[in-house]
Parts: C-alpha cells; structure tokens; sequence
C-alpha cells in the first residue's frame, strides 16, 4: 500500500527534522554524545527485536555482530586504504556474513537452543576478538584511534557533521526495518512467530525466512556498532561481550516488542538509567539487576505494550462491533503456547 | 488424482497403517472414518509429506511424492487442515489469509513492496467470501469462535489453491447445529471448485449424507469401502464401529 | 599452531600423562556443572543462564569457609549446599514467577541474577584476583604415573566427580524418587494428580542442579584463581557440551564433558590461540551432522 509508505517517509522525515534540531536549541554536547550513543544502542535494540518481537526468536547474541562492525570498521579505517563510506559497506557486508554462517547453524534450532547457542557464539567471537591481540588490541581494544579522512564534501572530524551525518543514517536504518517489517516478507516472519509448522503447511520457508532476518538484523546491528566506532575513535571486547546483548534484551522487554518504536523507547530509558547510575555508584551491576528484576517480576511487560494493548483492544471493539452477526462465543487462543 | 499404494507406518511397536491402499479419482469427495485411534490422522500425515511412510507409494498426479517434504507437498498442490484450527493467532483473518496467498504466489520474500499486496487481498476476500467470513475480517484470529476458527484453517488451506484438499474433522467440536452448516459449507466449497476432498469425521449421519465414497480404516488397515449405502449395509462395520460408537454418538448428540 | 609440539607431548609419557590428568579435572568440572544444566532442564525446561554465576558462587564460598575455618571439608560443603540453598530460594522467588511465560523474561531474570551475584561478589572480595590455596590434607607430592606427575588433588577431584555423578544417575534410574522426577519431567499434571508436591519438587530439582555447579566451584577453588565473573567461561562450555552430549542425557555429558576436556588440554600445547576455536568447531560439527547430540534423543 502507497499510503503506509507515504506515511513512513513523513515521519523518518519529521524525525530527522526533530533530531537535527535537538542539538541546535540545546547546544551542550553532552545531548549530543547522549543522542549518538542512543543511535548506536538503538539500532541494535531495534534490530534485535526484528529477531525478537518479529519472528519470535529469541537471539542472546546479539552484540556479537554490533561488535563485528565496530571492530571490521575501525580496522579497515586504520588501515588507510578506503573511504568511509566504503569501509561502512564493507562492514556491513563482512558482518552479513558472518551473520549467514552463524545463522545457518543457529536457525534450525528450538527456542531456548537457538537462545544459546546464539550467545555460545557471541562469545566466540569475544574470545576471538581477546586472543588476536596483534589484530584488535586484545583487552585494550582497538587503540590508535580511527581516522575520519573526509569524503563528499564532509568533513567527520567537525562534531555537528558527525552528529548529522550519524541521524540520518540512523534514520534511514530505522526506516529500512520498517519496510521490512511491513513488508509480505515482514507479514510471513508473523506467521512464523506465531506457528511456525502451520506456515510450513502454507508453503513458506521457514528455515530460510529466518535466515533471511537473523542476516539482516545483524547487518543493521553492525551499523549501530560502526556509529560508535566513529563517535569514540575506537572499538572495545565489551561491545561483544555478553552483557552488551544482555542490556539490548532489556531495553526491547523495557519498551515493548508489540510496537515497532518500542525499543527506541527502551533504549532511551535504559541509556538515561545508566547515565544516573554511573554517576551516583559504581555498583552499576548490582542496580541494574535490581530494576530488570524488579520491572520484569513487577511490571511483567514493556511500558509501550501498556499502549499497545490500549490500541489493540480498541481495534477488537471496533471490529466485533462491525461483525455483528459473530458468535459472542469468545475463545482466545493463548497467544503463547509454550508450557513448561 | 490421489493414490496410495500399500502404505505402512509403525511408531515404536505400534503399526498406525497398515497396507492401505486407496483411489481417490480427480473431483471425488471422500469420507474416511473409523473409530477413535484407527489410523486416521496418521493416515493423513502419510499422504501430506508430514511423516514419511516405512513403506509404500503416494501418488499425485501420477507422481511418487513419498520422502518430499510437506513444504514440496504443498506447493504441489495438497493442502490440509487441521483437526484442532492451526492458525495465526496475532494476525487478523484479512491478514492471515492474505499472507497465505502471498506465500502461495511465492511472494513471502518480497521486502521491498507493502503488504497487503491489493493483488492478493482481493484473493483473500474472495475466500473469506466463500465461506462467510467477510465480517471478520477484521478480528484476530485469537478472537475467533470455534466455528470460525475451524473455517480459517480451511480457508487458509485454500489460499493454496489445491488440487486435493484434506480435511481432518472439520467438524470436530462442534455442537449439531454447528457441524451440518459447516459440512454444507464443505459440500458447497467441493461443488463449486470442483477440488478432490477427503475429510475423516465422525458423525454418521453426514458422512452417510454427503460422502461419495467411505473408506473405513481400523486397528489402521483398511476394514470396507463403498458408496454410503453398502457401508451402511456392511456386516463389518456394523459389528466393528457403527454397533457401538454410532449409537453413542447419537444419544449424545441429541442430548 | 603448533603440531610439533603436540606431536612431541603425545609421543612422551610423561608430558601425555600431565596433560591427560590436566584434560581429566576440565572435564569433571565440566561435567558437573553441564550435569546440573541438564537436570534442570530436563525436569523444568528452562535453561539455567545463572549456572555459570552459580559456579562462582560455590567457589567463593568454599574460599571463605577454608578462610574461616581452615577446614577442606567444611570449605566443600559450604560451596555445595550453599549454593543448593540459594538455587532453591532463587528457583521459589525468582524463576518460579516466570515459569510459562516468554523465553525473553527467563533470560532476563537470569540476567540480573548474574549481573547482581557478579558485582556483589566484587563488592565482598575486590575486583582482583583470589587464592585459596591448596589444603594441607593434599600438601603431598604429586603421584608419579609413567613418569608424569599428577596432583594427589587431582585424583581426589575426578572420583568425586565420578562419586557424584554415579550417586546422580543411580538415584535418577534406580530410585522412587527418581522415577517421580522423570515422571515430572514427562507429565507434570499426573505427577501433581497423584498428590504429590510438584512446587516442591520442582525447587528440588532446581538446588540439586545448582549444587552440583556449586560442587564444581567449590572443587575447583584450591586450584583455580577467583574472579567476578569467572562462571561466564564455564557456562558457554557447558552448553556446548550440552550440544555435543545431547540434552538431558548424563552419559552424553560425561562423555562430551571428556572430549572437550582434552580438546583444552591438548589444544592449549598444539594451537594455544585456537582452543576456543576448536571447541567451537566440534560443537558446530554435531548441530550439523546430529542436531540431538551425540547421545541425545530426538528433541532438538
């Protein structure tokens, strides 16, 4: 349909407009560093929950391809051989596939399996990233800094050329995920999440549907990985460590899968929790397992699912009311059939 | 159209089938029935590609299609549904239709077009037109009745345009009432599309109504086959299935 | 890579020897903690993230306990049964509560447990690295076998792994109780139906899972250095001897636990740079060949 798409341009425009203005009526850098970190966690949130939300696999590895495309981006900068835009595809493109093989070991397998075995191999990928210290700088990560020789016109090096350049790409992520995400293929990753066999019985592929998203969201993982490579002139083991997936589960539970922007939502809570956090303690780990506990036990579901169900009920009302002729026989299937 | 060949499967110690062979001709409308436990279900996961026989042959359109997959199964032409409704529980019935169809048209790859694709809306419209659930459009399928739930997966099963569709208890869990209008519904979606159905139920009365033939399967070999009236006259399945459970089921359902 | 040198250690008894035991105490450890894994999984179907976490908990507490008392023994039970205890007091107020809810919330419980037992860890002891020593009951010399010398502690190790693990699949096969525990496994509402206590049994279940983690931590304690964060490791190995093995069965681990044992022992003289390398290799080896594991049933 034109008019999604017409609407979807309108408002990654809007947005960028918003985020390009942020910085220009508060000028401190702090917002501006703030808002780069935000694009970087928020692409990897976001993609993750293509994983997550979308399809219905439950990826703990995540980071490990947020981490692929720091690191190949940072190396091929260093090595003064491309331009930026190059080094950014070719980052891109490496972690793809490494996505593509990891994913077609990963795809196949149930549930909580494919959970661990995911962060299995992010944790490869970490201790590789540790051991092969002549490549990467082991534990002290990528030093040197990155060079940002300027291209087309730009140059990186000024901090507001690098914040802009940054939202927009950060904006066209976001609006390629929802393409996808609205998309026939988008509408096939539902049937998928939802019941799985059934969409086999309807002819679709799951194995290589899946395939298809796991590649993708680890592309635009690796994007958000390369954004802060760019920012902090470097790339550090932590970005592939396990915690790093650990927080972006959090900030998808914390915004909400049902919505699309929900992680965006997630991420910006998590990222302004941390900051307070870092400043008031160095107990950072003890406070944020208190609040996941407290808000997963507590809450139970994301602050944008909270929305999202106010929405959905509303459209069921309207529905039922346009069917009056339906049975008032009301058996709702539960949405989860997973039992223990 | 369909035919299976000395078909044989054991789980375990336990022979689900054995040694059934059946035609099924080009247009045909069958009924497959027998007690609980005789086979049924497993017969039809035999033919769809979804367990693969120890022995015999399955064949479509004249081709073996034994040790396909039921995904390859599908695109050949066999579709099925389900004796408890497979469904998509968050999409609504516009949506999970129209995403069979797109999936049907190979188009379940497609990123850079929106969905719905009109092309396959209209498709979907017209399944949801054939079986009467234009005024659900718009419902999740989670919200459906019993009812509709069962004529979903159906429909969901036509999305693929089959040559030869298999029914498992389209009937099952439902109240009398209930069962004859969605067996007319069956009956009326087999004339006018001219499809080869098979459809195992359990209610007597329908089956001897509008079946063309009945095969009855027991202990998971076939026991008779014939048209409604010689089955109704077969000594066999009157001892074996129709002398017990057929009365059973009467009284209860007229309770 | 270094295939000379392997060559070399394997054509020498001695060097064969060492690290033949070196690659024995991997695996008891590993087996122990993937056995735990495994038995939690198979009766509760939820995959302990925590497990690595436990491990660390059992050897810091066996620290303390020899700290305090100078005892072995004591510092042994301590790892163990307090680690038991904390598995039960986390699988009632923690997991419980996510039990049939999304795979995303257990991830994220399991999560904060370790987030919050790491940094907690940090605060009692320091970040930095801990020692507890090697007990005076073992301060023997090593025992000499073809020449090479293994630890008197080492052999001490590996039978009571081997006890344990014995003691876990005797008690699974052979007793009543086992035979509940698999019946849980299989039907719980029948278990339930029958009048016995599943709430209580599934929390059994669960501390005896997390003890078997806390007696791997508490064994290892005299011979590894101690760190927050040291369960990480352990953990990933676990599952992939989980992969290896196949899910939920005891033989499977055990032998899996073996292999990748001496893939560490051997790997570190031959590739040092590449153990991890191979571990990950075999593991993806059998997801491709035998998704279910080595010994595993058809599940996976």
């Amino acid at each position: 349909m034109r008019a999604g798409l017409v609407r979807d341009l309108a408002a990654a425009l809007a947005g960028l407009g918003l985020l390009i203005a942020l910085p220009m009526l508060f000028p401190q850098p702090a917002l501006r560093d703030f808002l780069i970190y935000f694009f970087a966690y928020g692409l990897m949130a976001m993609s993750l929950n293509l994983l997550v939300g979308l399809t219905g696999l439950v990826s703990f590895g995540h980071a490990a391809y947020f981490a692929t495309g720091a690191y190949a981006f940072g190396l091929l900068m260093q090595s003064g051989l491309v331009p930026i835009p190059v080094a950014a595809l070719a980052a891109v493109g490496g972690t793809a596939l490494i996505a593509l093989v990891v994913g077609a070991i990963c795809v196949r397998l149930k549930e909580i399996y494919f959970s661990f075995i995911t962060l299995a191999f992010q944790m490869f990928i970490h201790s590789i990233i540790v051991t092969w210290v002549g490549l990467t700088g082991g534990d002290q990560g990528l030093r040197g800094g990155i060079p940002r020789p300027p291209f087309l016109g730009l140059d990186l090096n000024d901090a507001r050329v690098l914040y802009a350049t940054c939202a927009v790409v950060f904006v066209l992520c976001i609006l390629a995920m929802r393409q996808v995400s609205q998309s026939p293929f988008g509408y096939t990753l539902r049937m998928i999440r939802d019941n799985p066999a059934r969409a086999n019985f309807l002819g679709v592929d799951v194995t290589a549907m899946k395939l298809g998203i796991f590649v993708f969201a680890a592309s635009m993982a690796s994007v958000g990985g390369l954004i802060l490579a760019l920012f902090v002139s470097g790339a550090y083991p932590e970005f592939a460590f396990w915690t790093t997936s650990g927080e972006a589960i959090f900030m998808i539970m914390l915004g909400g899968m049902k919505l699309f922007l929900g992680p965006l939502v997630g991420t910006l809570l998590l990222q302004t929790l941390n900051h307070f956090v870092t400043i008031y303690t160095e107990h950072h780990g003890l406070v944020l397992g208190t609040v996941i506990l407290v808000i997963v036990l507590g809450l139970r579901r994301g602050l944008a699912d909270f929305l999202f169900d106010a929405i959905q009920a509303r459209r069921a009302r309207r529905a039922a009311a346009l069917a009056a002729a339906a049975p008032a026989a009301f058996a709702p299937a539960p949405l989860d059939g997973r039992t223990v | 159209m369909l035919r299976v060949e000395h078909l044989s499967k054991s789980f375990g110690g336990v022979r689900a089938t054995k040694d059934v062979s059946i035609d099924f001709p080009a247009g045909s409308l069958t009924a497959i029935i027998g007690p609980n436990g005789a086979g049924k279900t497993t017969f039809f996961n035999l033919i769809s590609g979804h367990v693969r026989p120890d022995e015999g042959r399955v064949l479509f359109d004249g081709a073996d299609i034994v040790g396909l997959s039921s995904l390859e199964v599908v695109r050949r032409g066999m579709a099925r549904a389900f004796q408890v409704a497979a469904l998509f529980p968050s999409l609504t019935v516009r949506e999970a239709l129209t995403a069979a169809v797109v999936s049907h048209r190979r188009g379940s790859a497609r990123v850079l077009s929106r969905f719905p694709v009109p092309e396959a809306v209209r498709r979907a419209d017209a399944i949801m037109e054939m079986l009467g659930l234009g005024p659900k459009a718009e419902i999740l399928s989670a919200n459906l009745s019993h009812g509709d739930q069962k004529l979903l997966d159906i429909g969901l099963a036509l999305a693929m345009e089959p040559k030869v569709l298999l029914l498992d208890e389209p009937t099952a869990g439902m109240g009398p009432e209930e069962r004859w209008r969605m067996i007319g519904k069956v009956h009326d979606l087999w004339r006018a599309t001219g499809m080869t159905v098979l459809f195992i139920e359990h209610d007597m009365d329908i089956v001897f109504r509008i079946a063309q033939a009945i095969h009855v399967l027991k202990y998971g070999a076939v026991l008779a086959r014939g048209t409604p009236d010689e089955i109704r006259r077969n000594q066999d399945v009157i001892d074996a299935y129709l002398g017990t459970d057929h009365r059973l089921s009467e009284t209860v359902g007229e309770a | 890579m270094n295939l000379e040198a392997l060559v070399d250690c394997l054509s020498s008894a001695s060097c064969a020897v060492t690290q033949v035991s070196t690659g024995l105490i991997v695996g008891m450890l590993l087996f122990l903690v993937t056995s735990g894994l495994s038995l939690i999984f198979g009766v509760l179907g939820i995959i302990n993230f925590t497990h690595g976490a436990f491990y660390m908990l059992g050897a810091y507490l066996a620290f303390t306990a020899y700290a305090l008392s100078g005892s072995f023994l004591l510092a042994m039970v301590a790892g163990a049964a307090g680690v038991g205890l904390f598995g039960i007091l986390f699988e009632r107020f923690v997991m419980s509560r996510v039990y049939g809810r999304d795979i995303l919330m257990q991830l994220l419980v399991c999560y904060a447990m370790i987030l919050i037992l790491d940094d907690g860890v940090k605060i009692l002891y320091g970040g930095e690295y801990r020692m507890m020593g090697m007990p005076d009951v073992f301060a023997l010399p090593p025992v000499e076998i073809a020449g090479g010398f293994v630890p008197g502690y080492y052999l001490f190790m590996v039978a009571v792994a081997l006890a344990a693990g014995l003691v876990l699949w005797l008690g699974i096969n052979r007793t009543r109780l086992g035979k509940i525990v698999r019946a849980l496994a299989i039907n719980p509402q029948m278990v339930g139906a029958l009048g016995i206590n599943t709430t209580l049994l599934y929390a059994g279940v669960f501390g005896l899972g997390s003890l078997l983690a806390g007696l791997a931590g508490a064994l290892a304690a005299p011979i590894r250095t101690l760190t927050p964060g040291m369960g990480v490791s352990i953990l990933i190995e676990s599952f992939i001897v989980t992969v290896i093995g196949g899910m939920g069965s005891i033989a499977g681990a055990f032998l899996a636990a073996l292999l990748i044992g001496f893939t560490r022992a051997f790997g570190a003289i031959g590739f040092p740079l590449f153990v991890d390398g191979l571990m990950f290799a075999l593991m993806a080896l059998v997801l491709v060949v035998k998704p279910s594991g080595l010994l595993g049933r058809e599940a996976a």
